[in-house]
């Protein structure tokens, strides 16, 4: 049974492996540390600082879409093969890899170089962040958050200040949207960029995802009304918003081709771009109006299965996430060190940092449960359905909870 | 069979193998694991018996996908049958230019699909792709290609009839070249017009190479997997989400290896069955047509 066992594993590693060589775009060496990451200017600055932390040619590093990235992470790591030594995590797929114990417990070199790289510099809530089960599992890279853009010189023109509520968002949407122009964006790609715009509606306008004992409760009144107010404001998105993840929604902002929506503090630096923004200085932020919108720590972890030098990969994450390169990278992501955070020139330098701090403090994290990103699955699949007109809300939520508590109960949530 | 012929088996014996390992293996591992309850995130495999496959059969979502398989599939070998005839008619008529035209015509075929649906999707794009910013131009408001649930059925139909129309046109048009040019003479000297000859002389004399293009046809696109995953990955919502992609959704995403593995199992008997009732059906048409 063992060697049987053993023998399929080999099968699935191989597998794996072959999967990722398929899409590494250049040769790479045997013994080169692989990182694989999404593809968002934040991470390839970070990704670049670790690259550089070691001597030439040591690391080797693949960046793609987050979907794409999750999905090739879930089959190496499965099939417990080594072809992945370094990931890129966000806060709801690091507990699912984590709970499925594919991801290496770094707390001894957490304490042996706290003072090299001064790690007492992440607050608690971060390392918490980062941990399960009591254990630290991931290097914290950037605090996310999600902003509300809009063009400044419109709402001037119109002479409106920015939306407070989401009632003012959808006034402002129907008023500003137009045959040239959408009145705003919307990602609704499934499944991370769907997920995150459901995240602020049912937030905003719902009781939220779940009760205390892992119930879903997005398909009560509360729910309904936030996913038929998302479908209402569809009508002021841009065409395709369907298959519109960041990239799309960050470029119909830069083009001119919509006027405002929820988008990534990590997008914020590219509106301000002269090389690809139309709009250089027309975009300014505000918190999110209703609040709720996304939270997310991210950070890098080394996968449990790799091969090479735990501790060198230790070092160049650690050289990534140092004060020098946060403050560097200050400029695509918020970065999760005090020190850097409590820099007064940031907000100086960047403008958007104080929309990102109030954003900060009415946002919220994904549901802290290691199963959310296959729940999002389900939940995407069917709030699109009731957005395209397939099904109306309350049929298309009710058959979303009833699969999302079959998926819990068979992951023993409810035992 | 005479005594040297008993040992002829034994050269079977190397491509059986070869069979064995890279398709009866893999089946059979497929038909075992459909078995269990095995979620790759535990790593823990329970024996169900039959309980994936109760599963999937009382799900409306596999019977959605199902239908939207049976969508995609005839509506693009419709296209397919009936541009492919008529440009390979087209071809038969053309003396000459043929050749270049064919080389011209089989082009989008030999692109991988996988590029072609990128291609396609960029040329589909919204307000920017090749396809909206044209008709913007001329102040034509274009469809939401891919965003909206029946338009995106229309462009992977034609994303896949895009691809593979040129495979079809070939087929028939070198059906078309062992085509008895006297029958076609008797019919014109019997005063037959341009239907009738096509429907009663050209269309009998091809049956066997229309029911092979469009049974090859049809167990392909039931196995349609690139074009949708790149154009609409299955959405909006589950508009194109087709039997394979909900295998892939819940072999890969879901990591639900058990119930994939079932789903599976289903596809394979269910094209199989598919594929003999349209073969049956189209032999019966063929020879009760000719009688």
């Amino acid at each position: 049974m063992t060697n049987r066992l053993s023998v399929t594993r080999k099968v699935k590693g191989a597998t794996a492996a072959l999967l990722l060589s398929s899409i590494a775009s250049s040769a790479v060496a045997q013994d080169a540390i692989r990182v694989i990451s999404h593809r968002q200017p934040a991470l390839e600055y970070y990704t670049q600082q670790m690259i550089d932390a070691l001597p030439e040619g040591r690391v080797s590093v693949e960046l793609m879409p987050i979907d794409k990235q999750l999905e090739l992470a879930s089959i190496t790591m499965s099939a417990e093969s080594d072809a992945i030594d370094v990931l890129y995590l966000n806060d709801s797929s690091f507990r699912r890899f984590a709970s499925n114990g594919w991801l290496e417990p770094i707390d001894d070199l957490w304490e042996k170089y706290q003072d090299e790289y001064d790690l007492d510099d992440f607050p608690q809530s971060v390392i918490d962040a980062v941990s399960f089960d009591g254990k630290i599992y991931a290097m914290p890279i950037l605090t996310n958050t999600e902003l509300f853009f809009y063009r400044k010189d419109l709402l001037e023109d119109a002479g409106v200040a920015p939306p407070q509520t989401m009632e003012e968002y959808m006034a402002l949407a129907a008023q500003l949207d137009s045959a040239r122009m959408a009145g705003t964006i919307m990602s609704l790609k499934p499944v991370d960029a769907a997920l995150n715009e459901a995240h602020w509606y049912i937030n905003a306008i719902g009781d939220g995802w779940f009760d205390a004992n892992w119930k879903p409760i997005f398909n009560n009144a509360a729910g309904v009304e936030a996913i038929t107010k998302l479908k209402e404001m569809s009508e002021y998105a841009p065409r395709g918003f369907t298959a519109h993840a960041n990239d799309e929604s960050t470029i119909n902002l830069q083009q001119g081709l919509a006027a405002m929506g929820l988008q990534w503090f990590t997008r914020a630096a590219a509106m301000d771009n002269p090389e690809q923004s139309r709009v250089v200085g027309q975009i300014d932020w505000v918190a999110p109006p209703g609040g709720g919108a996304r939270v997310a720590n991210d950070g890098f972890a080394i996968s449990a299965f790799s091969s090479a030098d735990r501790e060198e990969m230790f070092k160049m994450m650690a050289e990534a996430a140092s004060k020098e390169s946060m403050q560097e990278g200050a400029k695509y992501a918020m970065p999760p060190r005090l020190s850097v955070l409590e820099n007064a020139d940031l907000a100086q330098q960047y403008r958007w940092y104080p929309a990102a701090r109030a954003a900060l403090e009415s946002g919220k994290a994904f549901p802290a449960m290691p199963d959310f990103n296959d729940v999002g699955e389900i939940v995407t699949r069917h709030i699109l359905r009731a957005v395209t007109g397939e099904a109306e809300v309350q049929e298309a939520l009710d058959q979303a909870a009833a699969e999302t508590e079959e998926l819990l109960a068979s992951r023993g949530y409810y035992n | 069979m005479v005594r040297w012929q008993r040992g002829l088996w034994l050269f079977f014996l190397p491509s059986f193998g070869l069979l064995a390992l890279v398709l009866l293996w893999p089946l059979s591992y497929a038909v075992y694991l459909s078995f269990f309850d095995y979620y790759l995130g535990s790593g823990e495999r329970t024996f169900i018996g039959l309980g994936n496959y109760v599963d999937l059969l009382t799900e409306a979502r596999l019977w959605n996908s199902m239908r939207t398989t049976i969508i995609i599939a005839f509506g693009s070998v419709a296209v397919e049958f009936l541009v492919g005839f008529a440009l390979a008619l087209a071809l038969y008529r053309l003396h000459g230019s043929a050749k270049v035209f064919s080389v011209l015509l089989f082009l989008p075929h030999i692109v991988t699909p996988v590029v072609a649906a990128l291609f396609l999707k960029w040329m589909l794009a919204s307000n920017w792709g090749f396809v909206d910013a044209t008709l913007l131009t001329f102040n034509i408001e274009p469809p939401d290609w891919l965003g909206d649930p029946v338009w995106a059925k229309v462009s992977v139909i034609l994303a896949d009839a895009w691809v593979f129309t040129p495979l079809v046109m070939m087929v028939l048009y070198a059906a078309l070249q062992g085509l008895d040019t006297s029958l076609l003479e008797a019919a014109q000297i019997d005063g037959a017009s341009s239907w009738n000859t096509l429907r009663h002389v050209i269309v009998p004399a091809l049956i066997p190479a229309i029911i092979f293009v469009i049974s090859i046809r049809l167990m392909d696109v039931f196995r349609f997997f690139d074009l949708i995953y790149v154009l609409t990955g299955g959405g909006p919502g589950t508009a194109t989400e087709t039997i394979t992609i909900y295998t892939y959704q819940l072999g890969f995403r879901m990591l639900e290896v058990g119930k994939a593995s079932a789903l599976g199992v289903i596809t394979l008997i269910v094209v199989a069955m598919l594929l003999l009732t349209i073969n049956r059906g189209l032999n019966k048409a063929y020879r009760g047509g000719d009688r």
